[in-house]
């Protein structure tokens, strides 16, 4: 059964919601913040996709045009079949009832009262009945269902399980659960349901949440009535408690009953434990008998017409609202031009015109070639196949049945689009800026260094581009310290030698900061280089202070593939702890990159599995060599459309001062170009 | 065709039904063609309020409970939005500053526009690019969860959104095309939040930001340089990208006004019962008299 279902706006504001379970609603906003925003979720599963966030899942869908997503969440441990035609049904019932009010715009709230019965018939029509909950609904005011759920049909394994019906058809079922009273007291002891092990998980899920209701009024019946028969009472009561535990075949407790010295009564069932329902039939059947009438006179009487008319209405638009969207849509196909010579011109002349004068819908068939080209064009700009596919898709989504602007062709009108689809991906969710931060760390209270690491593939400039993060930090006058975590390749800590030593003449010339190199030579472990680096720039007990501001970390590179180096890297990130941990990748590189971020980005795992930064792995790229391609710099958006990650610098050139940060415009109107 | 021959004659003639015709038709017609026109372009631009702030701080709930009366259930917006608004009877409006205090004639209550803008970091572009536009942006709130701002890292993503909004402000105002400038802006500092425990008084937000824009404004300042630095031709003076007074080594809001952004600061709770009164009256003030 559901959990809570909701019915926002892309403002954020929520139209309607339903909660049969407390929600917290930082679930929703986590959707709404990873999925539709950050899109670290892949498109993948057809209609209404899904996402897991703590013990939820949700499933959505939205409706473009008037800006509303629909959102249905459930527990994980469910499976829940029906919520797929729940949201195509309720999406298409709200856009028929209030679409108009909505697409007049500036409307914050609606009137929601007829919305909520609607609701109700909509769930109980659709949900099969092995998941019902019974009315223990937290805030719905519709009719409670007191049909009891199919799935207790193992109780009195001759009757047919009762047909989920609405209210009206309650006068039916007493008189079926009398009938069976009399067979049990035949003194035929109830035959053991085979009902031993549930159909689906979700059956026994049902018997062990229903806390009461139907199954419990019959199966104390019958248990009473097997009382008389047998003298067993505890072993009768186990059957049908048995049942409810899903035909698990263990001792059900009877029901512990106190007298007023505070011991046990044994074996009674004749009290009723649970006062929420009226214990007998016989008693009560007329209070029911005319409880129904009531209700039903009231429901009839009240919504006259229209109360019934809505829940026959109800099924049939429902029926209709499913097939249509089960049925693959042809309406594209519909408006098919002429044929013949003259037809085809006539044709594509309007089709110029309208491209130039605008006001045009667009379909699937006019977006298909246009996009087409700017997928080449990105492709010649060195992105990624997969990054290119991907932007085109959510340009395509983006922009289907839009109406172009006047005077703007459908060309202008998808670079338009691509560029916002380009920015929105290319712009970090929060801009690093690495002087707060390190000066945030090492003054204050709780001062320590701050420790950055460089990873990545071979040759692509990790050294350098350290060294040059090395030259911005003390130009403003912080106090780094260079560890040579590359043990391996031969002439590595030479290398950095020679960066140090030039470092630390020009920051004497210009009387900043200070530079010097930690080294332990070839063949150790880079993890445990690093981790005793760290400690040295602490030099905590030595009552001096931090001896070094900023820790930078040079590693080895390793190929993406190569997993015996990669996993050493998982190591590396635990033991050394760094604050951030920046992945070099070159412009030049192809569609490796994606292959490279995404290997490097699920290496770094926290002791519990989980990875750094919010899950997304490394904290930065640093794109080097951008000087090198000119206008060709596609691989930034695939490093980014691969992981998540934000490019926080660029490098263009090999001197120490070429270090830049991105700016996003500069970025999209070189793809662009 | 002779009939349409002989009507042609008769037009053409000096005769004095055909004057006068002609001149009715000359005089009218262009009368009606402007009342078509204007009557479908009448929709007067409403004054404008642009709402931002960083994610989280209830900029949706406050669009809400002014526009409203109540605060609705919300999520975190996906697009920006704009909402109309009156202003209540009992609030006094620029206008009205020529009106004894003891005026009790009914006064018009003016409507409003808010504009709602998401403050995810990937759609602050929305914020940005209504501000760059020209437009009847009449005044900016900014929203911050006072909450937040205690601890530092909401701290500084507030006020890092702050620096560029206000920076853009500045921007506008000193490279204006004309040499008066453009209209100042005037900016609401809300300290969202007040119910909340942990919540920190108007006044100690306004000075936490003072410090930490002061501290923003210098990592700025010595920060590697966009690589987008070919673009634009005044991108790299130093002084333009420097907020408030050039040199000074502690930023305060009074250093904004020569640019013409007065910043106030008030304190407000959406979810407040009685006392959210005195909050949101001080926003409705802040809203009439700016209008």
């Amino acid at each position: 059964m559901l959990d809570a279902f909701e019915i926002l706006s892309t403002s954020g504001i929520v139209l309607w919601r339903r909660h049969y379970a407390p929600l917290a609603s930082n679930v929703i906003d986590s959707l709404v913040r990873d999925v539709f925003i950050e899109e670290k979720q892949k498109p993948a599963g057809g209609d209404t996709p899904s996402y897991k966030k703590d013990r939820y899942t949700l499933r959505w869908t939205t409706a473009k045009d008037v800006g509303l997503v629909f959102v249905a969440v459930y527990q994980s441990l469910l499976h829940l079949s029906w919520v797929e035609n729940l949201l195509t049904a309720v999406k298409g019932l709200f856009l028929k009832s209030y679409g108009p009010e909505l697409k007049n715009g500036h409307t914050l709230r609606i009137s929601t009262a007829q919305w909520d019965q609607t609701f109700d018939a909509l769930v109980s029509r659709l949900d099969t009945g092995s998941t019902r909950r019974q009315s223990d609904a937290l805030d719905s005011e519709g009719p409670s269902e007191l049909t009891p759920p199919s799935s207790s049909a193992g109780d009195e394994g001759d009757e047919p399980p009762p047909v989920p019906a609405p209210l009206f058809k309650k006068p039916a079922t007493p008189t079926r659960r009398d009938v069976v009273d009399d067979t049990s007291t035949d003194a035929t002891p109830v035959p053991t349901p085979d009902t031993s092990r549930p159909a689906t998980p979700a059956r026994a899920a049902s018997h062990l949440l229903t806390a009461k209701g139907g199954p419990g009024k019959a199966s104390r019946r019958s248990r009473k009535a097997q009382t008389f028969a047998t003298s067993a009472p505890a072993s009768s009561g186990d059957e049908s408690s048995t049942n409810r535990k899903a035909g698990k075949n263990v001792a059900a407790k009877g029901k512990r009953r106190w007298d007023v010295d505070g011991s046990a009564i044994e074996g009674d069932d004749d009290g009723v434990l649970d006062y929420s329902a009226p214990a007998t039939p016989g008693l009560d059947t007329t209070d029911r008998e005319l409880d129904v009438e009531n209700v039903d006179a009231a429901q009839m009487g009240s919504r006259t017409g229209k109360g019934q008319f809505v829940l026959k209405d109800l099924d049939d638009e429902v029926d209709a609202i499913l097939a249509s969207s089960k049925a693959p849509s042809t309406t594209t196909a519909s408006s098919d031009p002429a044929t013949g010579l003259l037809g085809t011109a006539t044709s594509r002349l309007t089709g110029l015109f309208r491209n130039v004068v605008g006001g045009k819908t667009l379909t699937k068939a006019d977006l298909q070639q246009p996009l087409q080209l700017m997928q080449t064009h990105l492709l010649e700009k060195n992105v990624a196949r997969e990054a290119a596919e991907r932007l085109c898709q959510s340009v395509e989504t983006d922009l289907l049945d839009h109406k172009t602007a006047g005077f703007t062709s459908i060309e202008t009108t998808i670079r338009e689009s691509m560029s916002k689809a380009l920015t929105r991906i290319l712009t970090p969710t929060s801009s690093l800026d690495l002087l707060r931060n390190v000066t945030s760390t090492t003054s204050g209270a709780n001062a320590r260094p701050y420790v950055i690491s460089i990873v990545g593939v071979n040759g692509v400039g990790k050294s350098t581009n350290l060294s040059k993060i090395a030259y911005f930090l003390l130009q403003n006058q912080f106090r780094v310290l260079v560890v040579a975590g590359d043990t391996f390749r031969s002439g590595a800590v030479e290398q950095l030698r020679v960066h140090v030593k030039n470092l630390s003449a020009l920051s004497q010339r210009e009387n900043v900061g200070k530079v010097e190199l930690f080294e332990k030579g070839y063949g150790k472990d880079a993890a445990t280089v690093a981790r005793d680096a760290v400690t040295f720039a602490t030099n905590s007990g030595h009552g001096q202070g931090m001896l070094y501001d900023v820790v930078l970390i040079d590693t080895a590179g390793r190929r993406h593939n190569d997993s015996r180096l990669m996993s050493s890297l998982t190591k590396f990130g635990q033991l050394a702890n760094p604050d951030k941990i920046f992945m070099v990748g070159e412009a030049l590189v192809g569609t490796d990159s994606v292959a490279q971020a995404r290997n490097f980005a699920k290496e770094f795992v926290d002791t519990k599995g989980k990875l750094r930064n919010n899950g997304v792995g490394m904290d930065g790229f640093i794109i080097s060599k951008c000087d090198t391609v000119g206008d060709m710099v596609g691989t930034l958006v695939s490093m980014v459309h691969a992981t998540g990650i934000p490019v926080v610098f660029l490098g263009v050139g090999q001197h120490y001062g070429d270090l830049r940060g991105l700016n996003v415009g500069w970025a999209v109107e070189r793809l662009m170009r | 065709m002779a009939k349409l021959q002989d009507w042609a004659t008769w037009a053409l003639s000096p005769s004095i039904s055909a004057i006068i015709v002609t001149l009715v038709i000359s005089l009218t017609l262009p009368v009606l063609v402007h009342y078509y026109l204007y009557k479908r372009a009448v929709a007067k631009e409403l004054p404008t309020f642009l709402l931002l702030g960083p994610s989280g701080s209830g900029k949706t709930s406050l669009v809400t409970l002014l526009s409203n009366g109540t605060a609705s259930p919300t999520h975190i917006s996906q697009a920006p939005q704009t909402v109309v608004c009156q202003l209540p009877s009992s609030t006094r409006t620029s206008e009205d500053k020529y009106r004894s205090e003891n005026d009790t004639s009914s006064r018009n209550r003016p409507k409003f526009a808010i504009l709602d803008t998401p403050g995810h970091g990937k759609l602050r572009h929305h914020a940005m690019s209504s501000l760059t536009s020209p437009g009847t942006i009449k005044g900016l709130l900014f929203v911050v969860d006072s909450a937040m701002v205690s601890s530092a890292a909401g701290l500084t993503e507030a006020a890092e959104y702050l620096y560029d909004i206000l920076l853009l402000l500045q921007k506008r105002h000193t490279q204006g095309k004309t040499s008066k400038g453009p209209q100042g802006i005037p900016v609401l500092l809300v300290a969202n939040k007040q119910d909340v425990f942990t919540s920190l008084p108007a006044v100690l937000v306004k000075s936490k930001l003072q410090e930490e824009l002061g501290k923003v404004r210098s990592t700025r300042s010595k920060g590697l340089l966009d690589s987008g630095i070919g673009m634009e031709d005044e991108a790299g003076d130093e002084e333009s990208n420097w907020l408030g007074e050039y040199g000074a080594k502690k930023f305060a809001f009074g250093q904004m006004q020569e640019h013409g952004v007065e910043v106030e600061v008030i304190g407000s709770s959406t979810s407040g019962e009685a006392e959210d009164a005195g909050g949101m009256h001080d926003c409705w003030s802040w809203f009439g008299a700016n209008i």
